[in-house]
């Protein structure tokens, strides 16, 4: 912190040259490094197009391998039978070069939609780059718009995030189609079919391993449950065999508990069992289901909206905040944004601002702070204008008191840097040092 | 974080995904070379026995091995794909979420602010879209009605019909004036402007006669600029005060507009959502940095009843005056008020009361060597 000058504070220091664009004004180095900061935010930004693009890489490459090893052993197989005719040689032979001419027609349109996902990781990229001091307010108004759709594409609103990226042009900076996969998912968990989900988790199985993710046990655990369910208990064995016993080296406690289940009706009273015959274990499916997805593909477990939100409201949040006289420019003179930050800290500041309450200014070198002899504080432009309109008679607004010219003579430091003297009828200001806020 | 650095390693990843690409392509059409000579082999009645072109075949492809031919571009593809992966972690902060307070968020607050946002921001249909997916009823009905008012002005002004505007102003012209808003006025001389860009001075005259006169007394000097523009009627580019005929002026006072609009209506002028978000891009790079250190301690976080760190923000998020005293380096409260010293500095209570040792003695001002009676201090009001 500043370190306290002794003696007499005129001498301390020469009065510097406190003009407005060295004071007041922003250079344009301190707002470089806030940009900076902001995009370093942006991982998710490029992250999930990113997962995508590979994804799609994995999926066309699994088929080509899956494709080529197939025909090589179609071949072999038919060079080890015993009994075929030269027809049939023919006709095989035939049929695997068509799959192979097949197959490199999928791999150009494979190759296209990668090419088009690359291109949408290089827009994300450009878009990055493109943030600068001249157009910030844009950039900024279409980061709102980025994370409100990323807000309804989580929230499942998908005509909103559609209709939202449309109005803005903005429908390469979003990912609907990554949510749209996720999509087919959800609705047919929340009809409580598991097939699209055990695919998802056979598509991404080497990933959903190596984060030791037990969803696929999940799953299984449910589909058995609605065979115990249905009273198809001899099949619920054989599904347990096939499909629980492989987890239950790392998972046997669950395990254990599921399968007690075939000890009782779906209609139970025991709470531990009946727990797991509610319906509400399907929305519990789709929530674990939309944490993987969003795990997998580098995304926040929270909406984006969420985090800046609780960080923005803490930041602004003051004791002041939530006075009659708010002024409406603060968002937390409102009803809605002062419900969301009640349980939040207040914000924390370790250099003094001090704003003119009746301009809501603030009150810095070039309009400096003036003090009534009440006590009360109004900028020097505040007290200028009202001596102007009011025949130079000034009234402090919150009491009612009409300082005279003489009541006026009285010093105020504030922050020990600047002099301040009201004087008779006229507001003057000495500066007797430079001005740190 | 160099931007360039890594569009550069996407660059590589894109070069080797189109020769993972190519090759496997190239792969494919040796196997289908093979494939068909063994089928030409065996169409063409020739002496070689089928069984042994068949054997043969399987020989070739496996002595061809495709898929280890793919290992190495594939291998390649892979290294560029995790040294980008690599880049993105080093580069961007790869969880904001540290910060982030297992607080529940009301949903149909947050639905509300949503869609008041998206109202005063003009964006009706997809307010209208967001409010029957959320079915959230008319919880917005009234900013609605406000702002589509708004609207209406604004995107007349856009298409040059400055009349919903011109009688926005004159119904709210008292309260205009009250806030020291010359919109009457610039709203008139744009219209004024108009005409004469149209070629009619007489037109124009007649206009300024009705509609400028009455603000001649207050703003001598812009009238006599507009009057004055008289005479480049036709020519206005050739006038001499550019700013005044020139089309940006238009969007200066669309902005003038919306700014007394929005304060005559007890809204804000930007959106509080987007006030609050930008807050929050201020905010979470000092909070992530902090959970970095705290990395162990989430219970403390979830219960603090003030930040950790301090969060400066940029000025225009300052709503509320904040003194730090200069001494215990906090923040006064209602609780703990600034005073005023009689040398002019200032500190707060607490401080005093300590140097004071509770108003038993007199002490001396940490900044100047005044003495100071602690009684004498009085409170400043912000």
């Amino acid at each position: 912190m500043d370190s306290l000058p002794n003696g007499n504070s005129a001498a301390a220091s020469p009065p510097q040259n406190t003009t407005p664009a060295a004071a007041g004004g922003t250079t344009p180095f301190p707002k470089l490094t806030q940009l900076t900061e902001a995009l370093k935010l942006e991982h998710q930004f490029l992250r999930v197009p990113f997962e995508h693009y590979k994804k799609t890489i994995r999926t066309n490459h699994r088929a080509v391998e899956k494709e080529i090893t197939s025909v090589i052993s179609n071949v072999a197989d038919v060079s080890d039978s015993e009994n075929f005719s030269k027809d049939d040689a023919v006709n095989h032979l035939t049929s695997l070069v068509s799959r192979l001419q097949g197959l490199k027609r999928k791999l150009e349109e494979g190759s296209r939609t990668e090419h088009l996902q690359a291109q949408k990781c290089r827009a994300r990229l450009n878009h990055l780059e493109s943030a600068d001091a001249e157009n910030l307010a844009e950039w900024n108004n279409t980061r709102v718009k980025r994370i409100l759709v990323d807000y309804m594409l989580r929230m499942s609103y998908y005509e909103t995030a559609e209709k939202l990226a449309e109005s803005s042009n903005i429908q390469d900076l979003v990912d609907i189609e990554v949510f749209q996969e996720a999509k087919k998912v959800i609705d047919a968990l929340q009809n409580k079919e598991v097939a699209p989900a055990l695919a998802w988790c056979s598509d991404n199985k080497s990933r959903l391993k190596k984060s030791k993710s037990k969803f696929e046990f999940q799953l299984r655990l449910q589909e058995f449950i609605e065979l115990v369910r249905g009273e198809n208990n001899l099949r619920a064995i054989t599904y347990a065999r096939k499909y629980l016993a492989p987890w239950g080296a790392t998972h046997m406690k669950e395990l254990q508990r599921v399968m007690a289940t075939l000890a009782f009706k779906s209609n139970t009273e025991c709470t531990t069992y009946k727990a797991l015959f509610e319906p509400k274990q399907w929305d519990f499916l789709v929530d674990q289901f939309k944490q993987e997805f969003c795990k997998l593909y580098g995304m926040t477990l929270e909406p984006l909206l969420n985090i800046y939100l609780q960080a923005g409201l803490s930041a602004l949040n003051t004791p002041y905040c939530y006075e009659d006289d708010c002024t409406k420019e603060d968002p937390l003179s409102q009803e809605s944004f002062r419900k969301l930050a009640s349980p939040l800290p207040y914000s924390k500041q370790h250099h003094s601002k001090l704003v003119c309450y009746i301009t809501k200014e603030l009150m810095d070198t070039e309009n400096p702070p003036q003090v009534l002899p009440n006590g009360y504080v109004y900028s020097t432009k505040a007290l200028e204008e009202m001596a102007k309109k009011n025949n130079g008679k000034i009234t402090c607004p919150r009491t009612g008191l009409m300082p005279s010219p003489l009541m006026l003579a009285y010093r105020a430091l504030i922050n020990n840097t600047v002099v301040l003297t009201c004087h008779q009828n006229s507001l003057v200001v000495y500066s007797r040092a430079s001005w740190t806020l | 974080m160099e931007l360039n650095d890594i569009k550069d390693a996407f660059d590589r990843v894109a070069k080797k995904q189109k020769l993972s690409c190519s090759k496997t392509q190239e792969v494919i059409d040796l196997i289908v070379q093979e494939i068909e000579k063994a089928l030409e082999t065996v169409k063409s009645a020739s002496h070689l026995d089928d069984k042994y072109v068949l054997t043969e075949l399987k020989r070739r492809l496996q002595d061809i091995a495709p898929l280890g031919q793919l290992e190495g571009t594939q291998k390649e593809l892979n290294i560029a794909l995790s040294k980008y992966t690599k880049i993105l972690e080093k580069s961007f902060n790869p969880d904001i979420s540290k910060a982030y307070r297992n607080i529940e968020f009301d949903t149909h607050t947050v639905s509300q602010i949503i869609a008041s946002h998206f109202y005063r921001q003009g964006l009706f249909e997809v307010g209208d879209c967001f409010i029957s997916e959320t079915k959230e009823s008319e919880c917005s009905a009234a900013i609605l009605s406000i702002f589509e008012d708004m609207y209406q002005i604004l995107e007349a002004m856009k298409s040059g019909n400055l009349e919903p505007a011109l009688k926005w102003a004159a119904a709210n012209s008292d309260k205009l004036t009250q806030n020291g808003s010359d919109l009457q006025l610039k709203l008139h001389s744009l219209q004024f402007v108009e005409i004469l860009r149209k070629g009619s001075r007489e037109e124009a005259l007649k206009y300024a006669r009705a509609n400028l006169a009455p603000f001649a007394s207050n703003h001598v000097n812009e009238i006599q600029k507009l009057m004055a523009c008289l005479i480049w009627a036709r020519k206005l580019e050739s006038c001499p005060y550019p700013q005044l005929v020139s089309q940006t002026n238009w969007v200066t006072v669309a902005e003038e507009l919306t700014r007394q609009f929005c304060n005559l209506v007890g809204q804000s002028y930007e959106s509080p959502l987007s006030v609050t978000i930008a807050a929050g891009v201020q905010a979470l790079p000092p909070l992530l940095k902090f959970m970095t250190v705290m990395a162990g301690k989430k219970q403390e976080w979830q219960s603090m009843k003030q930040l950790p760190v301090p969060v400066e923000l940029d000025k225009e998020f300052q709503f509320h005056s904040i003194f730090v005293c200069p001494v215990s380096k906090e923040q006064t409260s209602d609780d703990n008020p600034p005073m005023i010293m009689s040398c002019g500095h200032v500190l707060c209570r607490q401080s005093i009361n300590k140097m004071s040792k509770n108003h038993s003695r007199t002490f001396k001002c940490p900044y100047c060597p005044s003495d100071i009676d602690a009684a004498q201090c009085r409170q400043l009001y912000f």
